[in-house]
């Protein structure tokens, strides 16, 4: 597949794409690579507008994701908490603790669900995919960091800047109160600085592998002594900050953590290494040709390393619309089911534990990464027990809710949601009676068109006009149109995009 | 269902009487059906079709222990219960201190026939009373501050199924909405989740569906992710059609009720009576958080618990299959003692579990709670759920506990 990668030269490789190359499928490859799902009204409006007028709306500004009740509430009562674990009886401060990491449990799935009611809404969808990917490469995780409130406020910080600058989003990273409880600054002193920060900050969040030394990270450990957090807030503690001279990437000065940043960021790699992390988790599991990304790379260098344009450019450029990426790249676990919202016409539901449960069967806690590398992605999102966690999802989905087995906390956030006229968390079935009234030919066609495009007009489509037809027989077109539906959602067609 | 022609072969011999048809290149080419490649993982010792099967049932919402094994002869319970209490003339039962809810008829049958065990006050130090978080405990087999990425049976699969279970069976099994959490595993193995209460005949019809659309060459078919997929998805659904095979041809020895629960049972003992490698099934019984009015609802959902396992007891015994399984059930957490104003009762601690087969202990083991307690005070566990696991994974199932579980737990006399 890179060989038409290869046929394009760096230079060609990021031009616009050529007006010749824009339509249906290239509209549809944009809106599934930059959001979740290609809903028809997006497809519709995209089509007409063109990749470029498309982006640029996207990207014009990151929604905001009020703060969730239950962080706020975690928040307000922090201070009282940290009261709590640190005074009384050790019991008392056991049992405090342990109060402290449930009630941040509970505000994390809080938070979960409101962060996938706002990426649901197809607008939204493109940003905030985009803060994904950034918090996929920012890596915090909640089962480190204990405190929910700080991974709200951790992605909030990408949030600003996702649309900024590169050097200015790192700065604020390294002042992310989660960030540094997560990667050990909180401990870092002159007589023992810790090196995890800076050595993530060089090899997974900035400049990959091979582009420092052992002793870069050791200097620049000393450069980011003093960082801490205080009940959230960032503090810079000067008496435990290492004012000596540093020399890092052989630049030597009396440097703070923000200096190495900067000199971070007059190395060659920091250019090339966010489009490769894009390439990555945008476009494809095989890198592309390296002079590509250099040639990127050393454009996005000179524009100040703005994420918004090298988001237009690489979202817009000829390799980006590359007929051999096409349906070829592994959804996700949070794509797939946001996907399945967005293409069913469906609500987040209000329902940790079926949501929550289900994404991580499928291997994907939001805010909760295996490590800090981030998650693996491609092909190993799908072995036999994740694939059978997505096809109980689809199922789930297809099917009415069952109340009664829902526990007394869920039934009344469902009542509460019915209350605000929120009601599709699964398939409509009136929805589906009346499609079971077209032809059994229309049907298939309208199905796969919908959901597997790519097989529009194939010999499946024809096995599902014939699995209709047959099924019509038996007075059960409905329920023969909800397999039929399950089926194709199944497909290994539809966990590509 | 007939075989037509198109279908995907669940045997090695239909494989290869398969010819050239669509499959045939795909399968010769390293995307093939798992259970053609096995010699990969030859050297792992899987698990054989006679060694010991363990049946897991959960009991989701947190089941109230009190009013399924009744302490009727405590003052203390009246004192509790005013409303909830049930009456002594309508309890079944099981000695001079405890009794069973008249929803537990064919348990109780069960309970003198020698083949039914209850182990009081299951629990574990510093409760939780979350749903999600106490289910997690109880499926990941951590302390209650502790946070463990695999679940019990997740570790056991990873110490004990090295490598693919013979003919490409599923190390587990689940009916229930999700894949339990008890299933997560380090390394990966194959587990299959079969869907309760679903139409078969619409089932099966859906399968051959998939089926040609895993076979039927479309666009993609080079594409190394598209072939991978097709891949991982054959496999699972050779054991999908083997398994619709096994449950469309099952003759029961019981009649099961029609709950889909019962049938769920059913599906479980079909599977284990072709023989298949699984060592592990887990099925989900929904509906116990009963914050209100759960006297009859409560009542009822016991009765369906009940009557299940009882038609499933049966249908192993008929089978001569009984020896090989043990079934046992848990919920993740117990309720209040003291009912609540709505005739209903919150969110507790401990409470009994059961264990059922041929080859256990019968009665009621371990100790039961003291219900000298003060109003919406909760209940003291006195048997750690993790003594109950070690117990299982030691004495049933024949791996050492101490690799699944963070210490040793005295086994409990049960098995």
């Amino acid at each position: 597949m890179s060989q038409s990668a290869n046929a394009l030269s760096p230079v060609e490789a990021w031009q616009p794409l050529p007006a010749a190359g824009w339509n249906e499928a290239a509209a549809r490859h944009l809106l599934q690579r930059i959001g979740f799902s290609a809903t028809p009204a997006e497809l519709a409006r995209v089509l007409a507008d063109g990749p470029v007028k498309s982006v640029e709306r996207y990207f014009a500004r990151m929604p905001a994701l009020p703060k969730p009740r239950q962080i706020a509430d975690l928040e307000a009562e922090g201070p009282e908490i940290y009261r709590n674990m640190a005074s009384g009886s050790p019991e008392a401060r056991r049992l405090a603790q342990q109060d402290a990491r449930e009630r941040s449990r509970e505000a994390l799935f809080d938070l979960t669900i409101k962060w996938l009611q706002l990426a649901s809404r197809p607008e939204n969808s493109p940003a905030e995919k985009w803060l994904l990917f950034l918090s996929d490469v920012w890596v915090v995780g909640a089962e480190k960091v204990k405190n929910s409130a700080l991974i709200y406020q951790h992605q909030d910080y990408i949030r600003k800047f996702a649309l900024g600058t590169a050097p200015n989003l790192a700065k604020l990273m390294s002042r992310s109160p989660a960030m540094i409880v997560y990667l050990d600054l909180q401990q870092s002193k002159p007589e023992a600085p810790n090196e995890n920060f800076a050595r993530e900050l060089f090899e997974l969040f900035t400049l990959g592998e091979g582009n420092y030394t052992e002793n870069d990270i050791k200097q620049a450990a000393r450069a980011f002594t003093g960082y801490r957090q205080r009940q959230g807030e960032f503090a810079f503690l000067q008496r435990q900050h290492d004012d000596g001279r540093k020399t890092v990437f052989g630049q030597s000065g009396n440097f703070t953590g923000d200096d190495v940043i900067g000199l971070v960021f007059k190395q060659k790699a920091a250019g090339t290494f966010l489009p490769r992390q894009m390439v990555s988790f945008y476009l494809s599991e095989e890198p592309l040709p390296a002079d590509l990304t250099d040639a990127l790379g050393a454009w996005w260098a000179g524009e100040g390393y703005d994420l918004r344009k090298l988001a237009m450019k690489f979202f817009t450029s000829r390799v980006f619309f590359s007929p051999a990426y096409r349906d070829a790249y592994i959804k996700s676990p949070v794509q797939f089911y946001l996907g399945l919202v967005q293409d069913l016409g469906l609500s987040v539901a209000p329902l940790p534990r079926q949501l929550i449960g289900s994404l991580r069967s499928m291997g994907q806690m939001p805010f909760d990464p295996p490590n800090v590398r981030g998650w693996v992605g491609g092909r190993s999102w799908i072995n036999s027990a994740t694939l059978s966690a997505r096809r109980q999802l689809i199922q789930a989905l297809l099917s009415p809710l069952n109340e009664d087995n829902l526990n007394g906390d869920e039934q009344i956030e469902i009542a509460a949601a019915y209350a605000d006229g929120i009601s599709n968390f699964t398939l409509d079935q009136a929805r589906l009676a009346e499609w079971a009234k077209l032809p059994a030919a229309d049907r298939a066609r309208e199905l796969v068109k919908r959901h597997v495009p790519d097989l529009a007009g194939t010999e499946l489509e024809r096995q599902v006009a014939t699995f209709l037809e047959r099924s019509a027989q038996h007075s059960q077109a409905a329920a023969a149109t909800r397999a039929a539906l399950a089926t194709l959602l199944e497909s290994p067609n539809y966990q590509l995009c | 269902m007939k075989n037509p022609a198109h279908l995907l072969p669940s045997t090695r011999r239909e494989f290869l009487q398969y010819g050239a048809r669509g499959i045939g290149l795909l399968a010769f080419s390293r995307f093939a059906p798992g259970f053609l490649v096995e010699s990969a993982y030859a050297q792992a010792p899987a698990p054989e079709k006679d060694r010991s099967i363990l049946v897991l049932v959960q009991l989701a919402g947190g089941n109230d222990g009190l009013n399924t094994v009744v302490p009727y002869a405590d003052p203390n319970y009246r004192r509790l219960r005013p409303t909830l209490g049930l009456p002594e003339d309508q309890l079944l039962k099981l000695n001079d201190k405890l009794a069973l809810n008249a929803g537990c008829a064919a348990m109780h049958q069960l309970f003198k026939d020698g083949k039914l065990g209850i182990v009081q006050n299951v629990g574990y130090p510093n409760p939780n009373r979350s749903h999600f978080r106490s289910t997690e405990i109880w499926e990941t087999g951590s302390g209650s501050n502790e946070f463990l990425p695999t679940g019990w049976l997740g570790r056991f699969f990873d110490n004990a199924c090295n490598g693919t279970p013979k003919g490409g069976d599923p190390c587990g099994v689940n009916i229930s909405n999700e894949v339990p959490q008890s299933f997560l595993s380090e390394h990966q193995h194959p587990t299959f989740s079969l869907a309760a209460g679903r139409n078969r005949r619409q089932q099966s019809e859906n399968l051959a569906l998939l089926e040609q659309m895993v076979q039927t060459p479309a666009g993609h078919d080079d594409h190394d992710n598209a072939g991978y997929l097709r891949h991982t998805m054959m496999d699972a659904l050779v054991t999908e059609k083997k398994f619709q095979k096994v449950l469309a041809n099952y003759q029961t020895k019981a009649v099961y009720p029609g709950t889909p629960f019962a049938g769920s049972l059913r599906n479980v003992a079909a599977l284990i009576a072709a023989g298949t490698a699984t060592r592990v099934y887990y099925v989900s019984l929904g509906g116990f958080d009963t914050h209100n009015n759960q006297l009859n609802a409560h009542a009822n959902l016991l009765k369906t618990l009940s009557e299940g396992l009882a038609a499933f007891q049966t249908d192993l015994e008929a089978k001569k299959l009984d020896s090989q399984v043990l079934t046992m059930t848990f919920s993740e957490f117990g309720r209040r003692p003291s009912e609540n104003e709505s005739r209903g009762t919150d969110h507790g601690t401990a409470a009994p579990l059961f264990v059922l087969g041929s080859k256990l202990k019968p009665g009621v083991h371990g100790t039961a709670p003291s219900l000298d307690v003060a109003r919406n005070q909760d209940l003291t566990y006195s048997t750690d759920f993790r003594a109950v696991y070690s117990t299982v994974l030691d004495q049933w199932l024949g791996c050492k506990s101490s690799a699944i579980l963070d210490q040793n737990y005295k086994p409990l006399g049960f098995i």
